[in-house]
Order: structure tokens, then sequence, then C-alpha cells
């Protein structure tokens, strides 16, 4: 125990909660323009983001620091506790926030409900920053709530298109259902240990151990719905496909991530006190969860038509690589677990923004739709397909790098898990083939994209979407900057931006991860011997 | 003192009510008040295990703190989930959830 926190070590939640309160006073005080909202909301997600950086010791921003170092090594603070991996986990949350917040500066400006957006937007990734300072449960689960009942309102912020409205209804009651579900477990936890500190929790097992396992096994479901665990995975690719492409984004990206460091928060230690012969039900839960959210994952994907739902269907299969890494649980996994996370804000964050900009280009939602898009948008279509490749772990990419320590260190483990790297490894050759097959659509036919021919939904959207983009057949050839600049404008410049430096930031990081790797090895392995 | 035993078993009966609730019902205020007898649940077991905390009676005062935080944070996914089916009635006219199902393949 150490003495009280300095309020100013709260520095980035406090900027943050900045960015959500200020959106709604400039609402108040009669600001319409997106422009206003979206800047304010990025700059102060940045401020938190560089405020993170500095309090991680980053070098170079070191006088910017507001947490004495000492509380990185200091445990729990009453309910709260600062980590390194805790801190990395913040900037990668606030990482999804600002991509999200900077390229949503190209949506229309007539939409309704844009100060909501922004707000709500903040108020979500606040949410996910207290998960990251948890050590307790209950304030755990509470700042879960925070980030839930955010986005359950932002799926469906528009309040017109019936879709997203259903997306918002079927992730509210998923949503709420998954709360209720984790408190109970929680509580069952409190009735067997008779606190809720994380500290406690995590130091051994109580009198009671078999009411504590069926906790740990009521809160391991409720937390699966929010990562997509299979069987919880229904919901997900509604809400994805329901969603406008920018809150797909930010689900995929930031509060799905959550619920994998939440994941970290409950059950490293616990699965290390289970280590026994009474521990062999949860090692079968977690293991198991993991394959089958992998594999179905992975499967259901292989046969989507459309471009949304079948990115929702390949992150509940990368939700499958992160929960392995928390199944075996040794601190090489928990690195490439949370490599995993950070690649997968970039890779699928960027590949949901394509989708927003593959809608105002005015291609219809299919795959198929997208044929020809490398040489009409050349550009977009080589991020596009930069980000693809990582998703499906091909080396060079940021995306190999957490998958390659997740099964190196299952396979180091030993014994059974050397079977989960098995099964892990063929998902991964299984899953390029559907993003192959894009790619296959975006480079190998040269046609134009014809008017998409389903009936229903996807005929209607593409109907109001595809006035604009079918009128003549793509130039070949090397782009001038003529095209380009028309890409630019046809794809939104500031989506257009993000979608770009998704993808350079990808490949950069797939080329040299070294510091990134060093960084975050260090970090799991001081947080796997704290346990929470 | 009511039997620890017995809490258990009735928190398990009512959390298996609500859970029946979640997935046989349709109606959208239903499924609402199925999910809210699930949240009473873990309220119910938070107050019910203070009671047991170990040492002077002051240190189960945590069960029971965290308890009005629930309530309170029940009336508020409450507040939401309303505030979504009253947009969801206007733009479709009905609460039925089996009828709000565009999203498929």
């Amino acid at each position: 125990m150490t003495a009280p926190v300095p309020p100013l070590a709260y520095l980035p939640e406090i900027l943050t909660l900045v960015a959500a309160l200020g959106v709604f006073l400039l609402d108040t005080l009669g600001v319409r323009r997106r422009a206003a909202f979206g800047a304010w909301t990025t700059v102060f997600l940045a401020a938190a983001f560089v405020s993170v950086l500095a309090d991680l010791g980053v070098p170079g921003l070191g006088g910017l620091a507001t947490l004495p170092s000492s509380y990185l090594t200091a445990g729990a603070v009453g309910p709260v506790v600062f980590t390194a991996l805790g801190l990395v986990f913040q900037a990668i949350f606030l990482s999804a926030g600002i991509l999200v917040a900077f390229a949503s500066l190209s949506d229309p400006d007539d939409e309704v409900g844009i100060p909501m957006f922004y707000g709500l937007l903040g108020l979500a990734t606040l949410g996910t920053l207290l998960v990251a300072l948890s050590a307790d449960l209950v304030f755990l689960l509470l700042s879960v709530e925070v980030t839930g009942i955010s986005t359950y309102v932002l799926v469906g912020y528009t309040r017109r298109d019936p879709r997203a409205l259903e997306a918002s209804m079927k992730f509210y009651i998923i949503g709420a259902l998954s709360t209720a579900t984790s408190f109970f477990g929680a509580s069952l936890l409190y009735g067997a240990y008779h606190t809720t500190s994380l500290a406690t929790i995590a130091q051994g097992l109580p009198p009671d151990a078999s009411l504590a396992l069926v906790g740990f096994g009521i809160l391991a479901v409720g937390l699966g719905f929010k990562v997509t665990a299979v069987p919880f995975h229904m919901w997900a690719v509604d809400v994805y496909d329901g969603a406008p492409s920018t809150v797909s984004a930010f689900l995929a990206a930031g509060s799905k991530k959550m619920g994998i460091f939440a994941y970290f928060v409950v059950f490293v230690a616990v699965t290390r006190l289970f280590a026994g012969p009474q521990g062999w039900p949860l090692y079968i839960a977690l293991g198991g969860l993991a394959v089958t959210t992998m594999t179905v994952g992975n499967i259901l994907a292989l046969q989507q038509k459309t471009l949304k739902r079948m990115l929702a269907y390949s992150s509940i299969s990368q939700a499958g690589y992160m929960l392995l890494g928390i199944a075996v649980d040794t601190p090489s996994t928990l690195s490439g677990a949370t490599l995993l996370v950070a690649a997968h804000v970039l890779m699928k964050g960027g590949a949901f923004l394509v989708v927003a900009a593959l809608a105002q280009i005015g291609l219809g939602a299919r795959i198929d739709d997208l044929r020809g898009l490398g040489y009409s948008h050349p550009i977009l279509a080589g991020s596009f397909s930069v980000l693809l490749l990582s998703l499906a772990g091909i080396p060079g990419t940021f995306g190999f790098m957490g998958k390659f320590y997740i099964f190196a260190g299952a396979i180091e483990a030993g014994g059974l898990f050397i079977l989960l790297a098995v099964v892990g490894l063929l998902n991964s050759a299984l899953s390029v083939f559907y993003y192959a097959r894009i790619l296959k659509i975006v480079y190998m036919s040269d046609e134009a994209p014809a008017p998409s021919q389903e009936s229903g939904a996807a005929l209607h959207r593409s109907l109001t979407h595809s006035s604009q983009g079918v009128a003549s057949p793509p130039p070949r050839g090397i782009p001038g900057l003529g095209r380009i600049a028309a890409e630019i404008r046809a794809a939104g410049a500031a989506r257009w931006i993000a979608i770009v430096a998704a993808a350079v930031l990808t490949v950069a990081l797939g080329i040299y991860p070294t510091p990134l790797v060093h960084a975050f090895n260090a970090a799991a392995t001081q947080f796997w011997s704290l346990g929470y | 003192m009511i039997p620890f035993d017995d809490i258990l078993a009735g928190s398990g009966i009512l959390f298996a009510v609500g859970t029946f609730g979640v997935l046989t019902r349709r109606n959208f205020i239903l499924l609402l008040i199925s999910v809210e007898i699930i949240m009473n649940t873990a309220i119910l077991n938070f107050i019910a295990f203070s009671a047991y905390a170990p040492g002077p009676s002051i240190l189960g005062v945590t069960g029971q703190a965290v308890a009005v935080v629930l309530v309170g944070l029940a009336a508020t996914e409450v507040a939401v989930g309303l505030a979504i089916v009253l947009a969801l009635n206007r733009v479709r006219g009905s609460v039925d959830v089996a009828k709000a199902m565009d999203l498929k393949l």
C-alpha cells in the first residue's frame, strides 16, 4: 500500500473526459460544424495519448510524465493499479479513438447527432481507459459498463436508419445480458472471497474453491460476450454490419479489445491458481473457448458475401488468437496477445474505414463490387491489401508478430498447448484463403464494378450508393497525381489519410518491431508476475 | 441468519428464471424485465453475502455499497434501453424483436 495517488496521475483520463464533456458543451453553445467537434475530440484524445506515452517513459517525452514512476511497480492502490501493460493498453485504446475521431471528419456534415457521436466516442474511450486501471472486480465491471452504455447508443446514433437501430437494439440486449451475467459471477466471487479486490483474489484460493470456480466460469461467460468469443458471438456480426462503418471500426478496434484486457485482469492470475488437478475445467474452458472462437469465426468468414460481415467474422477469429494467449498464460503469449491487439486496432480499424470510404465512393457492400478497385483507386486498394495481408498474418506485417509470439509461446509451454498452437496455425492458413479472395477480386479482374443484382437490403444499398461510381470504366496504368487527388476527394480526405496511415504503420511496425516488442515483453512479464 | 446454501439456491433459481426469459421472450419490454431479474440476482447476492463477511460487521459494507451502485446501474441501463426501443418503435411501429430482423445474409 502506498500513499494516495496524485490527482494529475489521472491526466489521460481527465483529458478524455474533457474531450467528451467539451463536445456536449460546444453543442449547447450552438456549434454545429462537424469539423469543430471532430478537431476538439481528436486533439484531446491525442493529448491523452501523448500523456500515456510520457507516463510509460517513452524517450523524449519524459518531461511530460505526470505519473510518478514508482506507482508502476507499487501494486494496487485501492481500486486502481498502474501497470506498464495497463498503460500500453491505454495507448492502444486511445489510438483506436483517435483513428476513428479523425477519420470521421470526412463523414457528411448534415448528419443528425454529430455531437452525440463525438461525445459518446469520448465517453466510450474513457471507459476503456478505466478498465486498464482496474484492480477491483466491481470497478472493472463498472468501467466496462461505461463503455458498454456509450456504445449501445453510439451504434444507433443516427436515429433514422432502421438497420442501425436494429443493430443498436441487439447490441443492447446482449450487452445488458452480459453485464448482468458478469455481475452475477462477481457476486459469487464476493461470496467466496468476501472481497472484490483483485489483489486478494490473485493471491490464492478461498476456502470454498468450488464456489469461486463457478463464479469465474460465469464471469468468463459474461465477459465472453464482450470479446465475441464463440458461442457468444452471434450478436457481433449483425451489430458490425448494421452500425455505421466508423462506429464498427471503433467497436472492433476499441471496445472489443477492452474485453480482452478484462480477461487479462481476471484470468491471468486465476489460471495459475487453478493449475492443479482442481483447475482442469477452467483450463479446458479457456483453451476450448479460444479454439472454437478462431475456428468458427474463420469457417463462417469463408462463406460471407458482403465485406462488412466478412470483416466481422474475421474479427471474431482474431479474438480467438488473443484468447489463446490468455489460455496458455505465459509472459510470452501475453506479450503476443498485446501485440496482436495493437496490430488489430490498425488492421481492423483501417479495414472498416475502407468500407466507409467505399460507400462514399459509391461501390456496393458486396465483395464482388470491389472488382477493378485496384485500377480505379490504386492507393486505397493498396492500403486495403496491406491491411488484409496483415490480418492474414503474412510475415513482414505487424499482424504476423502477435501471432508469432502467441504460437511460439504455446509451443514453448509444451503439453496440450502444442495442440492448441497447431490448431491456431491451421486456422491462420485457412484465413489466408478468404483474404486472398478479396485481393484477387481487387486486382485480377479489370471490368468496371457492375451494379449489384442482389435483392433486398443489398439491392437497396447499392441503388442508393452506386449512382456515381459506375459511370466510366476505370483507367489503367500508373496513377498520376491528378488521379490520386481525385481518389482522395472521392474517399474523403481525413478518412483517406487515416487509412493510409494505418497501412503504413502496419508495414513499418512489421519490418522493425524490435523496440515495441521489447517494451511489450517487459510490460507483460511484470503484469504476469503481479497477476492483475 | 439464512443458511449460505439457501442463498445460493435462491439466486440460482432466479438466475435460471431470468435466463429462460431472455431466451424465450420476443417482446422487447419483457426481455428488458428478464435481464433485470438477472441483475437483481447479483444485487441480492451482494447483500446476502455481505452478512457473511469475516471480522467486524463493518467489513460487510462492501457488498451493501456495491448493491446500491448496481441499483443505479440497472436504472441507467433501462433508461438507455427504453430510449433505443422508443426510437426503434418510431421507425418500425413495433417492439417485437422477431420482427426487427433485417440484418441477415
